[in-house]
């Protein structure tokens, strides 16, 4: 009888499937312990600072090959830098005591602090930031992510311990930016490195403890999930009074927030206008805004030409046309943008570097600025001769085609696609039809590089030092001919700028160098390429627990200017009386998924056997 | 001509008058409740779609326009409160519907033509041709559809356009293997058997004999297809490959779920927008089994 | 015939596809799946041939992967450069350390090469290799999709059983009611109600559950206190997957069940004067699960994509959450990688569903 062998078999068929079942889920298990085994078990004891990881993730812990803010955040806090960006936005002490420049202008000496020791114990001295600096200087793999900041060093040596001498091809106003915890170069241990170099371009950095200085010490780190650091209590600038850091990576704030509102963690900045009211209205969490570090604009493709001056793209003809940009600029409400789609949190835009770094912030002067003003815009379009088409959009009198421009948009960043309808339809209102289109930021960065683009959606954070963000407007980053070596953010080619933009890199002097960068804010402002819409605050939400974690002060806006994780961290104080943990019940709860998970495979398994106990 | 009219009429002899058997079915189809449960879901659901462009304009929706409160949860004013722009999530629902499901019918309708074509031309011509799509197909059914389709939007670029064609392209083997296989019944009968000695070529014999008699099938298999392709829009758009200024349920879900809405405890925009595609697809499944067994007399026995 | 009585795939497209396919036709016949043409072919031929299938079928998968990828024009290097200070001669040196610069056929025969020797190509995000990202987070996708696959098909085999047995009947109805609704609701959907629910949000019960990740870092990641927590982490989106996917199983067994109740061996059997419960347990359940079986291997194949939306929810470290990460950018050569990997699961699976058939199917034995 067929019945009794097929159902023989089924169960042998069950029991193997289940077998395989029982594989796969020890396989999961398995590499987990396995990796918590290489590093020391992690000390429990002490308090626990947890903040959000940057939501960039980390690309790789090799300093010398990553680009992305969470892996500079985490170089900031283990490995040491020659300068400090102080909490006032200036430069200051860390590695380097203090330094003289000669007289003209070219030989930087630093004295480097003595005394200092990596975390395994070896001295650290001026010799291991001369071998950094050389490394990145002469090798081009070791140059990958920071090269461009060292291009302008002609020689860098240690001629003692203490002392660290800086010679540049050219004066350099910004020298004291370059290496600085989280925006730019970390120093790396001599020692370790020299060994890794031939095959720097592989070598991933992850044998922990990770040899470094600073005030943390990273001790594991699990991809896209954590990284574990321990307080390096004889920190130079100050010890973190916490014992244990740990960056949590969530892929998305929402998250982050829930988790900060359950007590499951302390940190988060970077919040939108929705996430941080409802952080408000929670008691376990404080809150804190921070002047923005950022903005979102909006392009317009002037002419994509190359550096010999070669037309190349498809951009919509009618946008060269100065007077069709600012009637652009005139019809762009940027208040309501401001207070619809940050709810009030942010600053209508105007100059290109955004407020939190003082120093570089520029206002329009009275008078000049291009205040939102729709019947201007269209009394611009008609004197130049735009006639309004019959359907309401304005026809090009050079090519007699009505002006319908492409607005590409990163479809996976919600304020572009927030911004977008308000673009459409102020536009609309000039009689210029815009298109929406969302790109991946692949696809949208591919176009923008071709020159194959109207308008795009362009958003940065900016650094202490500007010279990065002025550099990406400059002729020198246009493409070749050959379609390659082009960095240009808009295709924005301007001599003057250009000449300013060499000028302002060789004031030593603050307020100098303030006020060169001014006027090539002015000039990028009249021009009408990229237009700033608005600043975003920098919205935090904390555990109420934490203490210091703020550290700047309020200014006129009654926010704090900028300030990084490197502060935030040490600064962060735990609570005198450390709560009770709330992992309890989640741990009872885990025990009941087990017995039910163990219960329903048994409750199987004997069914089937006890069915086969009384078949005969 | 007469070639053609003969095994037609000889066709109509063998099979009841159209009327009287679309009668029948009829009679069968209102006697499954749930049958009909799922067609009225779907006929409220196609006639609020519909009419959603008589009240709800671009002043309800454009976020240029639009005054209300941000975030805000239910009231008398705005029966499912508000999303982010400060949009009436309820008027977004209605207007969402129309996207979604235009979404589910296109790329069903590409999904029937690959499908159906593949499948009659594979079960038409044995042989070779016949061998190759079918192998064609076996080797579609060993890509996994999801990442396929996922994938494929995502090489394709944002927006509905690429979607209906990731769905369709990833959908269509099922319908090729059904219809193959009902196509190789269909011409072992004798009619088409007729028609080929009264020498109707390769098409007529595709068109007139063997499309009318897999057409029922199409059908059924269509109202399975389609509640797999609106899961599958929505999927795919919640994944952030949709169209991010459209309005659709999907890219409802996806905003609601990237943007805000979650630490807003905002569950009256999490919740409608999934309960209406719940119901729609339920209402094609429902509608689908219902005509499925009213078709199979095998299963028309069974209670 | 009859369409499948299958509903739609809980993610759509895929499982519409493919799990449509081999439900079965009434008795112990042959599945309607491909390759089912009663073989009557040795062993040795049977295994050969399937074989090459596979292997061809992997080469296409292949073809499918670098057309696909290599459609797009991408310049991924402004992209992972973003932020940092670098000079366009450094992006040029990148795209050529990338290969972008080399002509599509010569990208294709050294990815064809890469492949063939387990090389996955290099990601753009995450400056690894595709294979490295890939084997680190295929741990806990098997972990989530196991548990989930696992309960889901007892509770839907037996759930099945019993409707089936009693058709008609109000636990029936119930059931497949349930089922059926549980089908047709998008997962990701499902999951961010649980979250709102047990986890985030509102309601008496909420924040019992954490809200997403595979394990609290705060506590130790060794030990029992690890496995609670790790489980703990589990329910909600093993959950998920159980509500959603059971279903199929509700429908198949119940349908086996249906077509075997007229059978003459039951009579038989309730003419040995066996009881209700132990003719069904004994000699309907058993038979109706053979054709079952080949379904519930084709389904194996699909687990590793199945969770794409599922860990995205609940940012599961497994490899649908690392397709989704990929798609934001997109990172091609990773989502290159990941839908390799998701086709060759599936092309072995089928393989040994096949292969299972064989052994499993009385009629092929019998010759």
């Amino acid at each position: 009888m067929t019945t009794r062998t097929s159902s023989r078999r089924i169960n042998a068929l069950a029991a193997a499937l289940i077998s395989i079942l029982m594989l796969l889920a020890s396989a999961a298990f398995g590499p987990l312990p396995a990796s918590a085994a290489t590093q020391s078990p992690p000390s429990q004891s002490g308090s626990t600072l947890r903040v959000a990881m940057d939501g960039s993730g980390v690309d790789t812990l090799n300093p010398f090959l990553a680009y992305y803010n969470a892996s500079f955040d985490i170089f900031g806090a283990i490995y040491p830098t020659l300068t400090v960006i102080e909490p006032n936005g200036q430069p200051g002490p860390y590695l380097a005591k203090s330094w003289t420049l000669s007289p003209d202008h070219l030989t930087w000496t630093f004295a480097i602090r003595s005394g200092l020791k990596w975390s395994d114990g070896t001295p650290l001295t001026s010799a291991d930031i001369a071998w950094t600096f050389n490394l990145i200087m002469t090798n081009p793999t070791a140059g990958t992510a920071n090269g461009t900041l060292v291009a302008n060093f002609a020689k860098v040596t240690a001629p003692n311990a203490t002392t660290l001498v800086i010679t540049t091809k050219a004066p350099e106003a910004n020298l004291l930016y370059i290496s600085t915890p989280v925006y730019s170069i970390p120093i790396v241990p001599k020692h370790i490195w020299a060994s890794h170099v031939a095959n720097l371009a592989n070598y991933k950095n992850t044998s922990y403890p990770i040899v470094g200085y600073g005030p943390w010490v990273l001790t594991n780190y699990v991809d896209n999930q954590y990284a574990e650091f321990d307080a390096n209590k004889d920190f130079v600038l100050g010890a973190p009074k916490y014992d244990h850091l740990i960056e949590i990576y969530y892929s998305n704030t929402d998250a982050a927030v829930a988790a900060v509102r359950s007590d499951q963690l302390d940190y988060i900045n970077g919040l939108d206008p929705i996430q941080y009211k409802s952080a408000q209205s929670s008691k376990k969490v404080s809150t804190a805004q921070s002047e923005g570090n950022g903005w979102y604009a909006v392009e317009l493709n002037p002419g994509a030409k190359t550096r010999s001056g070669k037309t190349i793209g498809t951009g919509n003809p009618a946008l060269q046309d100065p007077t069709v940009r600012r009637a652009i600029s005139l019809a762009i409400d940027k208040q309501t943008l401001v207070n619809k789609v940050l709810d009030g949190e942010g600053q209508p835009g105007a100059g290109y570097l955004p407020p939190a770094f003082s120093q570089w912030y520029w206002t329009p002067p009275a008078g000049e600025a291009q205040n939102y003003d729709p019947a201007q815009a269209n009394k611009l379009l008609d004197q130049a001769g735009y006639t309004m088409g019959p359907n309401g959009v304005r026809i090009n009198p050079k090519t007699g085609q009505p002006i319908d421009l492409r607005l590409g948009i990163h479809a996976n960043d919600p304020s572009d696609g927030s911004i977008a309808p308000y673009l459409v339809s102020w536009l609309k209102a000039i009689g210029i039809q815009v298109t929406v289109q969302p790109m991946s930021m692949t696809a949208l960065n591919s176009d923008l590089g071709k020159g194959d683009w109207d308008m795009l959606m362009d958003a940065w954070t900016g650094a202490p030092d500007p010279t990065y963000l002025l550099g990406i407007q400059t002729c020198s980053v246009l493409p070749m001919d050959d379609g390659t070596g082009g960095n240009t953010d808009s295709f924005f080619c301007n001599a003057q700028y250009d000449s300013l933009f060499s000028k302002q890199s060789t004031l030593f002097d603050t307020a100098q160098r303030a006020g060169v960068v001014d006027q090539m804010q002015q000039i990028l402002y009249d021009a009408d390429v990229d237009l700033v819409l608005y600043y975003y605050t920098v919205n935090i939400a904390s555990s109420a627990n934490v203490a210091g974690l703020d550290t700047g002060t309020r200014n006129a806006h009654g926010l704090y200017p900028a300030q990084n994780s490197f502060w935030s961290y040490l600064k962060a104080a735990p609570p005198n009386d450390p709560g009770s943990s709330s992992g309890e019940v989640g741990l009872w709860a885990g025990l009941a998924a087990l017995v039910i998970i163990v219960g329903a495979g048994w409750f199987f398994l004997v069914r089937r056997r006890s069915g086969a106990d009384d078949r005969e | 001509m007469t070639a053609l009219d003969a095994p037609a009429a000889a066709g109509a002899a063998v099979r009841p008058p159209r009327f009287e058997s679309a009668r029948r079915f009829a009679r069968a189809f209102l006697r499954r409740r749930s049958g009909i449960a799922g067609l009225a879901v779907l006929a409220a659901f196609t006639v609020l779609a519909l009419v959603a462009p008589l009240f709800i304009g671009p002043d309800q929706l454009d976020v240029t326009r639009v005054n209300g409160p941000l975030l805000a949860s239910p009231s008398a004013h705005y029966p499912l409160g508000t999303d982010q722009a400060g949009r009436s999530v309820l008027l977004m629902l209605i207007y969402g519907s129309r996207e979604s499901l235009r979404v589910g019918v296109i790329a069903t309708l590409l999904t029937l033509v690959i499908g159906s074509g593949i499948g009659i031309v594979a079960g038409h011509y044995g042989g070779l041709v016949g061998r190759l799509l079918m192998h064609l197909t076996d080797w579609f059914i060993a890509l996994p559809g999801m990442p396929l389709a996922i994938s494929l939007a995502a090489v394709l670029g944002q927006g509905e356009t690429s979607i209906t064609i990731a769905i369709a392209v990833t959908s269509w083997t099922g319908t090729a293997r059904l219809i193959r296989a009902q196509t190789l019944a269909v011409e072992a009968r004798p009619f088409v058997e007729r028609a080929r000695a009264l020498g109707a070529g390769h098409g007529q014999i595709m068109q007139r004999q063997v499309l009318p008699n897999v057409m029922p099938l199409i059908l059924v298999s269509s109202t399975l297809t389609i509640a797999g392709a609106m899961l599958s829009e929505a999927t795919l758009t919640f994944l952030g490959l949709g169209d991010p200024t459209s309005v659709t349920w999907g890219e409802m879900l996806n905003q609601a779920f990237f943007n805000g809405a979650f630490t807003a405890d905002a569950w009256w925009y999490i919740l409608p927008p999934g309960l209406a595609i719940l119901l729609v697809v339920l209402g094609f499944t429902l509608v689908g089994r219902a005509v499925e067994t009213v078709l199979d007399p095998r299963m028309q026995e069974r209670p | 015939m009859t369409v499948s009585s299958v509903a739609p795939g809980a993610d759509g497209v895929g499982a519409d596809a493919v799990e449509a396919e081999p439900v079965p036709p009434p008795g112990p016949g042959p599945a309607t799946a491909a390759g089912r043409r009663a073989p009557r072919l040795p062993w040795p031929g049977y295994l050969g041939t399937k074989l090459v299938g596979a292997v061809v079928s992997f080469f296409v998968v292949l073809v499918i992967g670098f057309v696909l990828f290599n459609l797009m024009p991408a310049d991924p290097v402004r992209t992972m450069t973003r932020g940092r200070p670098v000079s366009p001669e450094q992006m040029a040196q990148l795209r050529v350390q990338l290969g972008l610069n080399r002509p599509v056929w010569a990208r294709f025969l050294s990815y064809l090469n890469d492949t063939v020797h387990g090389n996955l190509g290099y990601s753009w995000q995450y400056q690894q290799s595709v294979g490295s990202l890939v084997m680190s987070r295929l741990g806990p996708t098997l972990l989530l999709m196991g548990t989930s696959f696992l309960i889901s098909v007892v509770l839907g085999l037996w759930l099945g059983m019993r409707s089936g047995w009693r058709a008609g009947s109000l636990f029936d109805r119930l059931t497949s009611g349930t089922a059926l609704a549980l089908w047709s609701v998008p997962t990701f959907w499902l999951g961010m109600i649980l979250l709102i629910v047990f986890s985030v949000g509102i309601g008496p019960v909420s924040g019992i559950l954490p809200a997403g990740g595979m394990s609290d870092p705060t506590l130790s990641q060794t030990g029992m206190v690890h496995y609670l927590d790790v489980a703990r982490h589990l329910i909600l989106p093993a959950v998920t997957l159980v509500l959603v996917a059971y279903a199929q199983y509700v429908t198949i067994m119940r349908s086996s069940i249906i077509e075997q109740l007229g059978s003459p061996y039951l009579l038989t059997a309730r003419a040995k004067g066996l009881s209700d419960a132990a003719v069904r347990r004994k000699h309907a359940a058993p038979n109706a699960l053979l054709p079952s079986m080949t379904m519930i291997f084709m389904q194996l194949g699909l687990l590793v994509s199945g969770a794409v939306t599922v860990e995205t929810v609940y940012s599961w470290p497994g490899l649908g959450y690392l397709t989704y990460e990929a798609l934001k950018i997109p990172d091609l050569p990773l989502l290159q990688g990941t839908f390799i990997v998701f086709s060759a699961s599936v092309i072995i699976m089928n393989l040994l569903a096949d292969l299972l058939y064989r052994v499993l199917d009385p009629r092929v034995r019998a010759t």
